[in-house]
């Protein structure tokens, strides 16, 4: 609570949204807190196809970047979405082959698979325009970015976990009113 | 304070070779004339033109391009190589100038924010480059590799610098980092993604030093001091 005015802490309390002071909480970060609360409540234990979606994490001070990126790797089985105006960002974890759907009028073409963390010695995809076959990718060598979804499906497996990340589009869309 | 004013302020006074990417030029030219609203675009506009443009050329707008040709600006067409950024293009111009020296360093802006891909590909760039000393610079903060094979000291100047800072080891896990005069200092510690990472630390003192196993990125908070904005006519 270090952060929000005092306007608009009274206002959100006056229309019923609960407020949880953890300012004695200072190891964790504030997406580190949401994602704590949203883990333990009873609405993610009801669907498992829950999936969360997290704006603002993303540009400003580096090292808080790098911690929100990190709360994706620390909690890899819940399916975290980071948003910025510019891309997504999720977490592919190493357990698994992937299968990504793009859905071409809000997302891409441009695209990357970043080994952040760890290094991978094995990278294959399906569906880009530059495939990675059994490809190493690593920083400080071949890391995959200004890549194209070429399909409508993506594939992913790797001996690693890797971030993947998608432009988002500028559609345009109108704002509509939908008074009741 | 806007980083385009500390750029133009004290980075451009310093400099020995001012360069940008196509994209970078259309905002110099588009930007800078607003930090100086009693001035003459032009005048400003020539003031802190680039020495050289080199990149795509797919970004830059026909009248900037024209107006730098016309007072002297290099401009370097790489539109035939497709397979490296517009930082990566900048930088190995920079490595094979002949005013590239060991003492030499490069202060990149823009390279940070944006699409995630991008700013990871210019991330790279400094994990590529381990022996050429790269700043990328944000208005937040900035970000500088620090190469496994030595141990560092960083000295901060606290009017510009800080307090917030973090050591991420972005491509390979750290089995041993130590610092000494941090808030939260590490000692022998291991950092990984996955696990713990040195982020919203502080700089407690004046020289921080840090040693590891690993390479790391170091990053540190730009403060926002509202310098003043004077005009130094020649």
């Amino acid at each position: 609570m270090d952060s929000i005015r005092r306007d608009v802490l009274d206002f959100y309390i006056n229309l019923g949204t609960k407020v949880i002071d953890e300012s004695h909480d200072q190891d964790t970060t504030d997406l580190d807190k949401c994602i704590l609360y949203i883990r333990h409540s009873t609405l993610n234990q009801e669907t498992s196809g829950l999936q969360i979606l997290a704006t603002g994490a993303l540009g400003g001070r580096f090292d808080h970047e790098a911690g929100n990126l990190n709360v994706l790797y620390r909690y890899p089985d819940t399916r975290i979405v980071l948003l910025s105006d510019d891309c997504l960002i999720q977490l592919l974890p190493k357990t698994h082959r992937h299968e990504i759907h793009i859905q071409s009028s809000l997302e891409g073409p441009h695209c990357g698979l970043i080994p952040i963390g760890t290094p991978s010695a094995k990278t294959t995809t399906s569906g880009l325009q530059w495939d990675l076959s059994n490809t190493e990718m690593r920083f400080g060598g071949l890391i995959s970015t200004s890549n194209l979804v070429k399909e409508e499906k993506i594939t992913v497996e790797s001996d690693s976990d890797l971030l993947w990340t998608i432009s988002i589009k500028k559609t345009g869309l109108s704002i509509q009113d939908h008074t009741p | 304070m806007n980083l385009f004013f500390f750029i133009t302020h004290i980075l451009c006074r310093t400099a020995k070779l001012r360069l940008c990417a196509d994209g970078g030029a259309n905002r110099i030219y588009d930007e800078l004339p607003l930090f100086f609203p009693h001035e003459d675009p032009f005048v400003i506009r020539n003031r802190y033109k680039p020495d050289v443009i080199k990149g795509d050329m797919d970004s830059i707008r026909r009248d900037v391009l024209d107006f730098y040709v016309y007072w002297g600006t290099k401009v370097i067409d790489e539109s035939h190589d497709q397979d490296t950024t517009d930082l990566d293009k900048c930088i190995s111009y920079i490595r094979h100038s002949t005013l590239n020296q060991e003492s030499s360093r490069i202060l990149a802006t823009g390279a940070l924010g944006g699409r995630f891909d991008h700013e990871a590909g210019n991330l790279n760039v400094l994990y590529r480059y381990p022996d050429t000393r790269i700043v990328l610079l944000s208005d937040d903060c900035l970000i500088q590799l620090l190469p496994k094979t030595h141990r560092h000291e960083i000295h901060i100047h606290s009017s510009l610098q800080g307090p917030h800072c973090g050591l991420i080891p972005i491509g390979t896990p750290s089995a041993n980092t130590t610092t000494s005069g941090l808030k939260w200092d590490l000692s022998n510690t291991e950092m990984r993604f996955g696990g713990l990472i040195s982020t919203s630390n502080l700089v407690k003192e004046e020289i921080i030093t840090v040693e590891s196993d690993s390479d790391l990125l170091w990053t540190i908070s730009i403060k926002k001091t509202g310098l003043p904005v004077q005009d130094h006519k020649p």
